[in-house]
């Protein structure tokens, strides 16, 4: 408890987002894993959706930024973690390599916002994103066990190791933890 | 068709369209507010996709931001982007109140930015389709405020589906006082961007 409390109170403190030492930054399709005490942050989740994979004997974790659901027809080579159906995956194979076996792990998933309302073209891609990372967990046999997503803000979430919460921050609701 | 392939002529004749495009908006805004607006030379950049919602500066920036798809003979979006105390320094603008007066987001505020953005994007895109002989209609609008980076990345993921980077032309508009600080983005699909420049005539 007194961790977590202690997190908030930094965050808040030097606003957004909290980049101290031991911060690991996740960019818009890339996934990365890391250990207490780092912590790991990615920023600005519209459509897209963050998921964090924690595992609690290791105090571990990882995190990936997913842009889209999955591959158009063509064929996409390279940077194939913007999508859910090569991110959720690779990031399992990655905590496994790392020393976190997948029936360990537990998942937590934000984003997938409309930014623009229920009528602008691009709407329908957040709920998506989000519907592709819950089948891919489900698939792998990961346990789901909280979301903040939808509605049509932004989201910037950091995972602490030591606990597994999720923090999630947006100018509409500030902080939550989840 | 690869958009990192794009050659100097290419880049110049979309250059060049945009500085057209811009302008007419320029010239728009400055009557809508009554006040001298003033461009900068637009910029064309060829960006990775992941690298798009960077492109403002920091992805938390608390911007306004209108964003418009195009209909007709060319697809792609618009995007027009102001952080949020320019918003509401063009808010009072368009009311002929003192820079300052408006303090917070309400409905009128947010149909006035839009009214704004969407009197930009179609001076840009009637010069655009003149020069070009295309049909270019805007969608209606749709108002967000919030993290820049996330607006970029939802105005950008459709693209993302399909290549892997954005052509992004951006324009920045501003006055003397500067309390008019606002960019409008122009990014045309992969396909469209074909069609432009074959009008353009240097396919």
């Amino acid at each position: 408890m007194g961790a977590s409390g202690s997190c908030r109170a930094a965050a808040v403190a030097v606003g957004m987002p909290h980049m101290g030492e031991g911060t690991v930054l996740v960019g818009v399709g890339e996934i990365a894993v890391a250990e207490h005490p780092q912590v790991l942050v990615t920023q600005a989740l519209g459509s897209c959706v963050g998921l964090v994979l924690w595992d609690p004997i290791r105090r571990a974790g990882g995190m990936a930024h997913i842009m889209l659901p999955a591959h158009a027809d063509t064929a996409m080579v390279g940077h194939r973690f913007r999508f859910a159906t090569s991110a959720v995956p690779a990031l399992v194979d990655m905590l496994a390599d790392a020393g976190s076996p997948k029936r360990r792990l537990v998942a937590k998933i934000a984003g997938g916002a409309a930014m623009f309302g229920a009528d602008a073209g691009s709407a329908s891609i957040g709920a998506r994103n989000a519907a592709q990372t819950r089948l891919e967990l489900h698939d792998l046999g990961i346990p789901l066990r909280a979301e903040d997503t939808g509605g049509g803000h932004a989201r910037t979430i950091e995972l602490h190791m030591d606990t597994g919460i999720l923090l999630v921050r947006s100018y509409v609701f500030g902080l939550r933890e989840i | 068709m690869i958009l990192g392939n794009l050659s100097e002529i290419q880049l110049d004749a979309l250059r060049e369209t945009g500085s057209i495009g811009a302008g007419h908006a320029a010239t728009a805004l400055s009557q809508l507010v009554g006040h001298g607006i003033e461009i900068e030379v637009p910029t064309l950049d060829v960006v990775e996709i992941g690298q798009v919602p960077l492109v403002f500066g920091g992805p938390e920036t608390l911007v306004g931001a209108v964003y418009l798809r195009l209909l007709g003979d060319l697809g792609g979006s618009m995007l027009f982007v102001a952080p949020r105390s320019s918003s509401l320094a063009l808010v009072d603008l368009m009311r002929n109140r003192p820079v300052g007066t408006a303090k917070s987001f309400g409905a009128d505020e947010e149909a006035l930015v839009t009214h704004v953005a969407q009197i930009l994007v179609s001076a840009y895109l009637a010069a655009v389709g003149r020069l070009a002989d295309l049909n270019i209609l805007p969608s209606k609008p749709s108002f967000a405020l919030d993290m820049a980076g996330a607006i970029l990345e939802a105005v950008t993921t459709e693209i993302g589906m399909l290549a892997e980077t954005a052509v992004l032309q951006r324009t920045r508009f501003f006055d003397d006082e500067t309390s008019v600080d606002a960019y409008l983005f122009f990014l045309p699909d992969p396909d469209s961007l074909e069609v432009l420049l074959g009008r353009l005539g240097v396919v």
